[in-house]
C-alpha cells in the first residue's frame, strides 16, 4: 500500500511567502514547492478536508512540499516524505529550514537502514474488520507514563504480551510482532516471569506475517506531536499502516506518552482497534510503573471495562418470572384448558384434565410407597404418554425424576441407580438391574393407588430432575436442576416464540437427554399438545415426516444431525412454524434448502446453545437466510435471565472478540452435581459481577467469543481442541467447507490416529452423505475442499455414507463411523535406481504431492493427470519452501510434470 | 463521494464538457490535474479555450474541495503530454483516472473530397492521436499499479455517420476502436478503458461550451435556430446537458464500474436507438 513507507508533517507557514519558501527549499534539497489555494478559512470543513488529504497523500519515492493558502490569508505547509529519503530527523530538519527556525542547509539522509516490512498476517478472528475494506483509521490514547524516562525497550514486549492475550484460550504463549527496523520478531511470553524479565527477553527473528507492529524509526528529539489535527504543527508517522495494527509512541506536552494506533479496516474494526490500544496502554503502563508484576498477573481490562464487558453478556430484556414449581405451573394450565389435548401418543390422547388426574394418581402411588419430598425416583420408560404421566407424577410427589433410557447398557443403568441412591425406579424393563434392593414399579401398578392425593409438594428451589451427563473424562455425573430453573426457561421463551395452546410439539428426544425437558415442559407449561415420537420413527425421516404432517406439528426441536436427515426427504408441506436447534453446533448453511420451501416469515429457525448444567438452553439466535448465506456461527445473546462471560484460564474476562471459556450465570444455573462437592465447587464458581454474593456461574468447558454486539460465537469444547502437526484445527470449519459443496448433504469430520501413541500419525477423516441424486465422488469432494482449506486442514480421506450414525440422543456418534478405506490403487513405488536422481528430494516431493493432491503418487505419475492444477502447484511450492527445499517454478512443472523428471 | 482519494487528469479542461467533467469529479472528492492548450490552433476556424477559462475551471473545482493543478498541454505533442503527466504525478503521486476530452469539431462542413490534407491530419491528430498519446503516457504506470480508469470522450459521430463531417466522424470512430483495443491490452492489468458518446450537448453558458454552435456553423445552420434544430433530432426532445455526460464519466472513473471496460456509454437522448 503506498503511504505505508511515507510520513508527513504539517506546520504553520503564515506570512512566509512563496518566494522565500522556494529559496529555502532550494538549499535543503532538490524539491519544488506546490502552492495551492484553499477557498475557505482553516477551520471550515473544506479546509480540514484539504489538509487531511494533503497530509495523507503518499509520494512514490521522494519528498513533496505543499503550501496551502487559506481564504483568511493564513497558510499551512505540508511536507510528505518517503522514509528512504528522509527519516524523522531529516523531515524535521526540512520543516525547520522552511519555517525559518533553522538556517538553510541540506537535509541529512537517513542513517539507519530499514528492514523490509514483513508480510501482513491474515485478519485475526478477533478483529471484526470489514473484509473488503481497503481504508484505514487511527486512534490515539494519552497515557500517564513519562515519555522521556521510560525505556523504548518496553514497547515491543508489551505489544507481544497483549497479543498473546488476544490469542485467547490455548495461546501458545508466543507472539510475533514487527518493527520497521527489524522486521518480524517472535517473543516467548511465559506466564511465570515478571514484566521486567520480559523486557530483557531476546526475541527471535522470523519470516512470517505480522498482525501488529511498532514504528520504531528514529524521530527528531523531541518528535512533533502525533495526530492532533489542529494547532500549529502535527506529525503523521505513517500515511497508511505498514502493519495491520501499527503503534507509535510519542511525547505529550505534559511529559506523558501518547500511544497512537493506525489500523487497517480490513483487519480490525475501529472498536477493536480502540480496545487493543487501550489494552496495550494498560500493559505498557504496568511495564513502566510496576515492572515486578508477573506476566500472568497483568490486567488488560480496568474495572470499568470489566463492568462493560460483563454487561455485554447480559441480554437486553429482563426475565419476567416468579420462582415456581412445575406442578403449580402445570396446574394453572390444566385449570385454564382442562379439555385441551395435552399428550398424543399413537391413537391415545390425554386431555390436560386426564393428565392431571393420572399424574396425581402416580404421585399418590409413589407417596404410598414412601416417596417423600426431596427423594429421587428413577424413571426408565420408552417415549410414551405413560412416560409424561410418570414424570409429572414424580415431581407432583415432591420428588425429583432421574431419567434413564431403556436402551442404555445395563451397567450404565446400574451405575445411575447406585450413584443417584435410587430406592424406587418406575420401569417396564424386565432386565433393569435389581442390585442394592431397588424397588421396581410398573406405571400401571402406581396408577392404581386409591384416591387423589393432594398435599403441599416441592418448593421452587427443590430439585425437579437429575440428569446424568457423561463428561469427556470420568464417569457420568448427575446434574441437579431445581424446579424454578425450568419454570424460568419457559418464561424466558414463551413470549418471544409465542408459545401457546395452538402449538403442537414433538417429544422426540430421550427423557435422559435434557432436550426433552424443553420439549415436555415447554409444551405442557404453555398449554400445547405434545406428540410422542416413538423411537423407530425418530430414526426414519420419512416416517417422522409423515407423523409431523399427520399430527400437524408446529414446534419442532431437533439436533442439527437429526434435522439434516429430515432435510433429505420431501418436507415441503410441513406446517412447522418454529424449529429449535440444540444439542450440537449448527452449521447454518445446511438450512438453505429448508428456507427454499419454508421462508422465514412462515417458519422461524432458532439455534440455541445450551448446557445441561444451565438448564437446557443458554442463548438463542434466530437464523435467517442472510445469516445462513454468511455461514454465521453466532448462537445469539443469552436468554432473558441467563448471562454469559468469556474468560481466560484464570477466570478473567477477555476483551470482546477474543476466544475464551464460556461461563454461564443466571436463572438456569443448576444446583450442582450430586454427591460431587469437589467437582461442583470447581465448575460452579462465584459470579464476581453479580449483585447477589451467593450467585454462581457455571464454567462450561466450551470455547467461545463474545462479539462486540453481545452475541456469542460457540467454538466447541476446550478438551476436544484438535492439533495436527502443530496446527490448531477446528473440525467444524472443515465440516462447513464440505457442506458448501452442492454434492454434499451432510458431513462429519473426525481425527484419527493410526498409532494412538504417535501424534504424528494423526489425520483427518471426513464422512459425507451425498446430496440427493448425486453419485458419491469422494475424490471430487476432497479436491474441492483442498481448493479452499489450508493444506493442514484438508481431510486425508473422504468416505461416502448413506447416513451419519447418531447416538440415542440424536447427536453424531463418532464411534460408529467406519474406518476409512485408503486407496491402494497405485502401490508406493520404490525410489528410482541409485545414482539416478536426488532420492531425498524425490521422496519429499512425493509426500508433498500426495498431501496436496490427496492421492498416492508414483515417481512417473503426471502431476496434471493426477488432478494437479496451478493452484496445487503453488501449494507444492509453498510446502517445499516450508521444508527449506528449493521451490519449483511453475513452468518447470508444466514442462516436466513427473517427479522422476523433476529430480534427475 | 465516489472518487475520494483519486487523482483524475482531464484534457481540454478549460470549458465545455471538460469543465463539467472536472467539476463533477471534484464534487465526488477527486483531486484534479486540469490540462488545456490554452491557445488557438491554426486551421481551427473558431477560438479554443483560454488560460483564463482553465483557471476558472480550477477555481470551481477548488471550491468543491479539490486540490488542483493546472498545466498547459498540447495533445498533438508527445513530449508535452509526457511533461504534463510527470508534473501531475509529482504533485499528486500515482494517477487514478484520465479523461481524454480535448478535441476539435472543425474544420468540417464539407464533403470528403473537399477536405485538405492538413485539415484531415489536424483532425486526426487532435481527436484521435491525442487520446492515444495520453494512453501511451499513462498506460505503463497504471499497468504497474494494476489500477486505473481511462475515459475517452467520443461522440455519436463515433457510432453513426454525419454528413459533411468525414474527418470528425472518422476520428471518433477511430477513438472507439482505440478504446476497445486498449481495453483488451490493459484488461489483464486491471486498467480500464471506456468511451462516452454524447449526443447533441447544449452550449450551457456556465460551461462556456460552443461545440453545438460550431457544428451548426459548419453545417450553415443559423446560430439563432441551431438548438431547436438539434432538439428535434433527439427522441427525448431535449438537448443533453454537460452534467449528463459528466455523470457518465464519473461512473466509469469510479470503482462502481470496476468490471466495465471496452464499452461505449452513449448519452444521446435516444438518438442512436433508431
Amino acid at each position: 500500500m503506498p503511504g505505508a513507507q511515507c510520513h508527513a508533517v504539517r506546520v504553520s507557514a503564515t506570512g512566509v511567502g512563496v518566494r522565500r519558501l522556494e529559496n529555502r527549499l532550494a538549499v535543503a534539497g532538490p524539491w519544488r514547492l506546490w502552492p495551492d489555494d484553499v477557498p475557505a478559512t482553516p477551520a471550515e470543513p473544506l479546509a480540514v478536508r484539504r489538509r487531511e488529504a494533503e497530509l495523507r497523500r503518499p509520494v512514490t519515492r521522494d519528498v513533496r512540499c505543499v503550501l496551502l493558502r487559506y481564504a483568511d490569508g493564513t497558510a499551512d505547509l505540508v511536507v510528505v516524505a518517503h522514509r528512504d529519503r528522509l527519516d524523522g530527523p531529516g523531515l524535521r530538519h526540512l520543516t525547520e529550514v522552511l519555517t525559518g527556525e533553522r538556517p538553510p542547509s541540506p537535509c541529512p539522509p537517513p542513517d539507519v537502514p530499514r528492514a523490509e516490512t514483513p508480510p501482513m498476517a491474515p485478519a485475526p478472528d478477533w478483529g471484526h474488520g470489514e473484509p473488503t475494506a481497503t481504508t484505514h483509521g487511527s486512534h490515539h490514547l494519552d497515557l500517564p507514563v513519562p515519555y522521556v524516562t521510560t525505556p523504548a525497550s518496553l514497547r515491543l514486549p508489551a505489544l507481544a504480551l497483549t497479543l498473546t492475550r488476544y490469542d485467547g484460550h490455548g495461546s501458545t504463549g508466543t507472539a510475533t510482532v514487527g518493527t520497521d527496523r527489524t522486521g518480524a520478531l517472535e517473543y516467548a511470553v511465559p506466564a511465570s516471569i515478571t514484566l521486567r524479565d520480559l523486557a530483557t527477553a531476546e526475541p527471535t527473528r522470523v519470516t512470517r506475517g505480522v498482525v501488529a507492529g511498532i514504528l520504531d524509526e528514529p524521530e527528531a528529539t523531541p518528535p512533533l506531536p502525533v495526530g492532533t489535527g489542529a494547532g500549529p504543527c502535527e506529525r503523521l508517522p505513517c500515511l497508511a499502516p505498514p502493519f495491520p495494527l501499527t503503534f507509535v509512541f510519542s511525547p505529550l506536552p505534559d511529559g506523558g506518552t501518547r500511544l497512537s494506533c493506525f489500523f487497517r479496516a480490513g483487519h480490525v474494526s475501529a472498536a477493536v482497534a480502540e480496545g487493543f490500544t487501550r489494552h496495550l496502554g494498560a500493559v505498557y503502563r504496568q511495564s513502566a510503573l510496576a515492572a515486578g508484576t508477573a506476566v500472568a498477573d497483568v490486567e488488560l481490562l480496568d474495572s470499568d471495562e470489566q463492568d462493560r464487558v460483563a454487561r455485554l453478556g447480559r441480554p437486553g430484556a429482563a426475565l419476567a418470572s416468579e420462582p415456581d414449581t412445575l406442578p403449580r405451573a402445570f396446574a394453572r394450565v390444566a385449570a385454564a384448558t382442562p379439555d385441551a389435548v395435552a399428550v398424543r401418543d399413537g391413537e391415545e390422547e390425554l386431555t390436560y384434565r386426564e393428565l392431571d388426574e393420572r399424574s396425581a394418581r402416580v404421585a399418590a402411588g409413589l407417596r404410598a410407597r414412601g416417596v417423600r419430598r426431596g427423594d429421587r425416583v428413577g424413571v426408565c420408560l420408552e417415549r410414551t404418554a405413560e412416560l409424561v404421566v410418570t414424570l409429572l407424577g414424580v415431581v407432583r410427589a415432591g420428588a425429583a425424576y432421574v431419567p434413564t433410557d431403556p436402551a442404555y447398557p445395563v451397567d450404565r443403568l446400574a451405575h445411575t441407580v447406585s450413584d443417584a441412591g435410587l430406592n424406587v425406579v418406575v420401569t417396564r424393563l424386565a432386565e433393569f438391574p435389581r442390585d442394592g434392593g431397588v424397588t421396581l414399579l410398573r406405571p400401571d401398578e402406581l396408577a392404581d393407588a386409591d384416591g387423589l392425593w393432594d398435599v403441599p409438594g416441592a418448593a421452587p428451589d427443590d430439585p425437579a430432575y437429575l440428569i446424568y451427563t457423561s463428561g469427556s473424562t470420568g464417569r457420568p455425573k448427575g446434574v441437579i436442576v431445581p424446579h424454578r430453573n425450568v419454570v424460568a426457561l419457559i418464561d424466558a421463551t414463551r413470549d418471544e416464540y409465542r408459545l401457546g395452546p395452538d402449538d403442537t410439539w414433538t417429544l422426540f428426544h430421550s427423557a435422559a437427554f435434557d432436550f426433552s425437558v424443553w420439549e415436555i415442559w415447554g409444551c405442557l407449561l404453555t398449554g400445547g399438545r405434545l406428540v410422542v415420537v416413538p423411537y423407530f420413527v425418530t430414526r426414519d425421516p420419512e416416517d417422522f415426516r409423515d407423523l409431523l404432517l399427520a399430527r400437524q406439528v408446529t414446534v419442532l426441536s431437533q439436533t442439527p444431525s437429526a434435522f439434516s436427515q429430515l432435510l433429505q426427504v420431501d418436507h415441503a408441506r410441513l406446517p412447522v412454524r418454529l424449529v429449535v436447534f440444540g444439542g450440537e453446533p449448527l452449521d447454518s448453511r445446511m438450512l438453505l434448502p429448508w428456507f427454499d420451501r419454508h421462508p422465514e416469515h412462515t417458519c422461524r429457525m432458532v439455534n440455541m446453545f445450551g448446557i445441561t448444567e444451565t438448564t437446557v438452553h443458554v442463548t438463542a439466535q434466530t437464523v435467517t437466510r442472510e445469516l445462513a448465506l454468511a455461514g454465521s456461527r453466532s448462537v445469539g445473546p443469552a436468554l432473558p435471565g441467563w448471562h454469559l462471560y468469556v474468560t481466560d484460564e484464570r477466570g478473567r474476562l477477555v476483551p470482546p472478540g477474543v476466544t475464551g471459556e464460556i461461563r454461564v450465570g443466571g436463572a438456569g444455573v443448576a444446583a450442582g452435581y450430586l454427591d460431587r462437592p469437589d467437582l461442583t465447587a470447581q465448575r460452579f464458581v462465584p459470579d464476581p459481577y453479580a449483585q447477589d454474593p451467593s450467585a454462581r456461574v457455571y464454567r462450561s468447558g466450551d470455547l467461545g467469543r463474545l462479539r462486540p454486539d453481545g452475541r456469542l460465537e460457540h467454538l466447541g469444547r476446550i478438551d476436544s481442541q484438535v492439533k495436527i502437526r502443530g496446527f490448531r484445527i477446528e473440525l467444524d470449519e472443515i465440516r462447513a467447507v464440505l457442506l458448501e459443496d452442492p454434492a454434499v448433504a451432510a458431513a462429519a469430520v473426525v481425527v484419527r490416529r493410526d498409532d494412538p501413541a504417535d501424534p504424528a500419525t494423526a489425520r483427518l477423516d471426513a464422512y459425507v452423505v451425498p446430496a440427493d441424486g448425486t453419485a458419491a465422488d469422494p475424490q471430487g469432494i476432497r479436491k474441492r475442499a483442498a481448493g479452499i482449506l489450508p493444506e493442514h486442514m484438508v481431510p486425508a480421506t473422504v468416505t461416502p455414507l448413506d447416513v451419519l450414525p447418531l447416538t440415542t440422543n440424536g447427536k453424531l456418534d463418532p464411534a460408529r463411523l467406519p474406518v476409512p478405506v485408503r486407496s491402494t490403487a497405485s502401490a508406493r513405488p520404490a525410489p528410482g535406481p541409485g545414482g539416478e536422481g536426488d532420492i531425498g528430494l524425490a521422496e519429499a516431493l512425493r509426500e508433498i504431492w500426495e498431501a496436496v493432491l490427496g492421492t498416492p503418487v508414483g515417481l512417473d505419475d503426471d502431476f496434471f493427470e493426477l488432478g494437479g492444477n496451478s493452484l496445487f502447484a503453488v501449494r507444492v511450492s509453498a510446502a517445499l519452501r516450508a521444508r527449506g527445499l528449493p521451490s519449483l517454478p511453475l513452468r518447470d512443472l508444466y514442462r516436466t510434470p513427473t517427479i522422476r523428471a523433476l529430480t534427475t | 463521494m465516489r472518487l475520494t482519494g483519486k487523482t483524475v487528469v482531464v484534457t481540454g479542461a478549460s470549458r465545455g464538457l471538460g469543465r463539467a467533467t472536472a467539476v463533477a469529479c471534484a464534487a465526488e472528492g477527486a483531486d484534479l490535474a486540469l490540462l488545456d492548450l490554452c491557445a488557438d490552433l491554426p486551421g481551427v476556424p473558431y477560438p479554443l479555450g483560454t488560460a483564463g477559462q482553465l483557471e476558472h475551471t480550477a477555481a470551481l473545482c477548488r471550491k468543491a474541495g479539490s486540490a488542483v493543478l493546472t498545466v498547459r498541454c498540447d495533445v498533438r505533442d508527445l513530449r508535452s503530454v509526457e511533461e504534463a503527466v510527470a508534473l501531475a504525478e509529482d504533485r499528486f503521486g500515482p494517477l487514478d483516472g484520465v479523461v481524454n476530452n480535448a478535441g476539435i469539431a472543425a474544420p468540417s462542413g464539407r464533403p470528403a473530397h473537399e477536405i485538405g490534407e492538413e485539415e484531415w491530419a489536424l483532425m486526426i491528430d487532435v481527436d484521435l492521436s491525442g487520446a492515444w498519446r495520453m494512453i501511451r503516457t499513462v498506460g505503463k504506470a497504471m499497468s504497474a499499479r494494476r489500477s486505473g480508469s481511462i475515459v475517452n470522450i467520443a461522440s455519436t459521430a463515433g457510432l453513426v455517420g454525419y454528413r459533411h463531417f468525414a474527418g470528425y466522424v472518422a476520428a471518433k470512430h477511430g477513438l472507439i476502436g482505440l478504446t476497445k483495443a486498449a481495453a483488451l491490452d490493459y484488461a489483464p492489468r486491471k486498467v480500464r478503458v471506456n468511451a462516452v458518446c454524447p449526443g447533441s450537448v447544449r452550449d450551457a453558458p456556465a460551461a462556456e461550451g460552443r461545440m453545438l454552435a460550431e457544428i451548426a456553423r459548419a453545417l450553415d445552420v443559423p446560430v439563432s435556430e441551431h438548438e431547436e434544430t438539434f432538439v428535434t433530432a433527439q427522441p427525448m426532445n431535449a438537448l443533453i446537458e454537460p452534467e449528463d455526460v459528466a455523470a457518465a464519466v464519473v461512473y466509469l472513473l469510479s470503482d462502481d464500474a470496476r468490471q466495465v471496460t471496452g464499452t461505449t456509454l452513449t448519452v444521446d437522448g435516444g438518438f442512436t436507438a433508431r
